[in-house]
């Protein structure tokens, strides 16, 4: 899997959310991707999974420009996302919510095996129990993992998690934060936003710094720490990040 | 088999079996006149049921239902008037003309929601009325096409089974869409169209498909009505029918097929049996969709059926619909 951004940037009117971000991520790195809030972090998110469409600049997926698709056809590719704000089908059912994706991926298969998918899905996340039981009657973070069974039915070969930890109990961002490591170690990429300065220095190989549409700094997470820029763009002058 | 067997024990299953017989033995126990409220009852009922699978399953709160029966009942009624061919034909290219004017409608609304969806098509139905009164040469205006009669025969009992079959017919593809993947993933869309788009579902194309598919069965009703009732004028397109359709489908239960069926088959009933109230049944008619909407979001019937059937999913019946009703676990 290689994922390449070149110049990519995005306007909404007059404004310059993303002004010219050039990025690669590639084989099965786990890449954090931190900011301040309107950085641009979420639009980039955004735009490489077709919710937006850039200004210009470059989305190329192993090779294909994937700047211009749709979501659905993003997701196809092999992309996967969740939501900053959890987005789950709140009046359907746990099973139903991971029907969604297989059966859109590949119909051919069949519900039965899509069925049996979910269930491996739900085994891994341990929600099997839940499965019969509406979205909305889930706690938030049960509807995080849920996303994020979502977006394994697909087996995708990057996957892009929006604040995974937000508002999630402490228990839970543990559990969430082994399925991520086994995930990455069973091959996926990851571009995880996060404002869990803790758990984004500690799962991350690499760190993307955003700040005002751009990218500040790019590199090991212990430099980028250090990086005067960074300690600048998040807390001003002559003071530490951590 | 043995899932047929199943199927046919569950208590819905049998009440919808039941309910078939009774419907297909009311012409020998019925008089013409009851036989005609049956008739108009279950146009309706096409009608409702095929807007709640726009508005209940795919969201699409669309006013241009009507209009899509009027496309159907007056591309039937001119093609038998002017071109002389059989009237099943004049019925089905009016259920196809149908289907293409939602296509069009489907696409140019495709970025449309809630209120600018429901004043495009209010407009595209004033359109379409405006229009049609104003052509009198070829459509007579307000004065009404006349249509020839579909059997040629006083007797009720033809056209009753011909909408009855036209309403089971409908119910059925529709039913069948709906336990399809279409079914799972308009109502993913309906949910949450861009996270559905996110998971891989082509949001463009399943909302234009509900579309030509709800439009093409509100023409197929359009068709047969008009070759029942013999006229058919811009009155079917005010948007009072629209509203009474839409409250139909609502009272019933816009998130079910067959309860917004049942729902137009009793309200239409209902309606007929106040007839003596005079504008009071209106009166009636609006009380019972204020009371569903503030009591019974869902619908009076879809709310009665779960009840009866037990319908619904496991946390649902354990611990109603509170939020949050599942502990973290965590």
């Amino acid at each position: 899997m290689e994922l390449e951004i070149r110049n990519l940037v995005k306007h909404f009117g007059g404004i310059h959310a993303l002004k010219g971000i050039s990025l690669r991520v590639s084989g099965n790195e786990l890449v954090g991707l931190i900011g301040p809030n309107g950085s641009g972090k979420t639009t980039l998110v955004n735009t490489i999974g077709g919710i937006h469409h850039p200004t210009s600049g470059q989305i190329m997926l192993n090779g294909t420009d994937i700047a211009h698709k749709k979501p659905n056809e993003v997701a196809r590719r092999g992309v996967g996302r969740t939501f900053q704000v959890t987005r789950a089908f709140r009046r359907m059912t746990v099973m139903e919510n991971l029907l969604v994706p297989g059966m859109a991926h590949s119909p051919e298969r069949g519900q039965s095996a899509w069925r049996e998918r979910a269930r491996e899905v739900l085994d891994f996340l341990t929600m099997d129990h839940l499965r019969d039981d509406y979205a909305r009657s889930l706690s938030g973070g049960q509807q995080k993992l849920l996303e994020l069974g979502q977006v394994m039915m697909t087996d995708p070969s990057i996957i892009m998690l929006d604040e995974p930890f937000a508002g999630v109990h402490p228990k839970l961002m543990e559990t969430i934060f082994g399925y991520i490591e086994t995930l990455h170690s069973q091959g996926k990429a990851f571009i995880i936003v996060s404002h869990d300065m803790d758990s984004i220095f500690t799962l991350s190989k690499r760190l993307v710094v955003l700040s005002y549409g751009e990218v500040i700094a790019d590199g090991d997470p212990e430099d980028v720490k250090e990086d005067e820029v960074v300690i600048e763009a998040y807390l001003g002058k002559e003071e530490s990040v951590a | 088999m043995n899932d047929i067997r199943t199927s046919l024990r569950r208590p819905e299953v049998l009440a919808v079996l039941a309910g078939l017989i009774v419907t297909l033995a009311l012409p020998f126990v019925l008089e013409t006149y009851w036989l005609h409220v049956l008739i108009i009852a279950y146009w309706y009922a096409i009608l409702a049921s095929s807007w709640a699978l726009l508005a209940g399953y795919a969201g699409q709160f669309s006013f241009a239902h009507m209009a899509f029966m009027a496309i159907g009942a007056y591309t039937a009624g001119l093609i038998a008037i002017h071109l002389e061919l059989p009237l099943l034909v004049g019925i089905a290219l009016g259920t196809v003309a149908a289907g293409v004017a939602g296509w069009a409608i489907g696409v140019l609304t495709l970025r449309f929601r809630a209120a600018y969806l429901a004043l495009f098509t209010i407009a595209f139905s004033e359109i379409l009325r405006t229009v049609i009164r104003a052509e009198t040469q070829i459509t007579r205006g307000d004065r009404g096409l006349r249509v020839p009669e579909l059997f040629d025969t006083v007797s009720r009992v033809p056209p009753y089974y011909t909408m009855l079959a036209a309403l089971v017919g409908s119910l059925l593809l529709m039913l069948w869409l709906e336990r399809s993947r279409v079914g799972l993933f308009l109502r993913a869309i309906r949910e949450d169209e861009t996270a559905a788009a996110a998971r891989g579902v082509d949001v463009v194309r399943y909302k234009v498909l509900t579309f030509v598919v709800t439009s093409m069965l509100a023409g197929l009703a359009g068709g047969i009505y008009a070759h029942y009732v013999t006229i058919v004028s811009p009155n079917n397109l005010v948007i009072s029918q629209m509203g009474l359709v839409i409250a139909m489908a609502i009272i019933g239960g816009v998130e079910s097929l067959i309860a917004a069926a049942i729902g137009a088959i009793l309200l239409q009933i209902s309606l007929e049996l106040l007839r003596e109230t005079g504008a009071w049944r209106m009166v009636f008619f609006g009380a019972l969709l204020v009371i569903t909407l503030r009591v019974a979001r869902d619908g009076l019937l879809l709310g009665l059926f779960r009840r009866l059937f037990k319908l619904g999913p496991r946390a649902e019946l354990k611990a109603g619909t509170a939020e949050g009703a599942v502990s973290d676990g965590a």
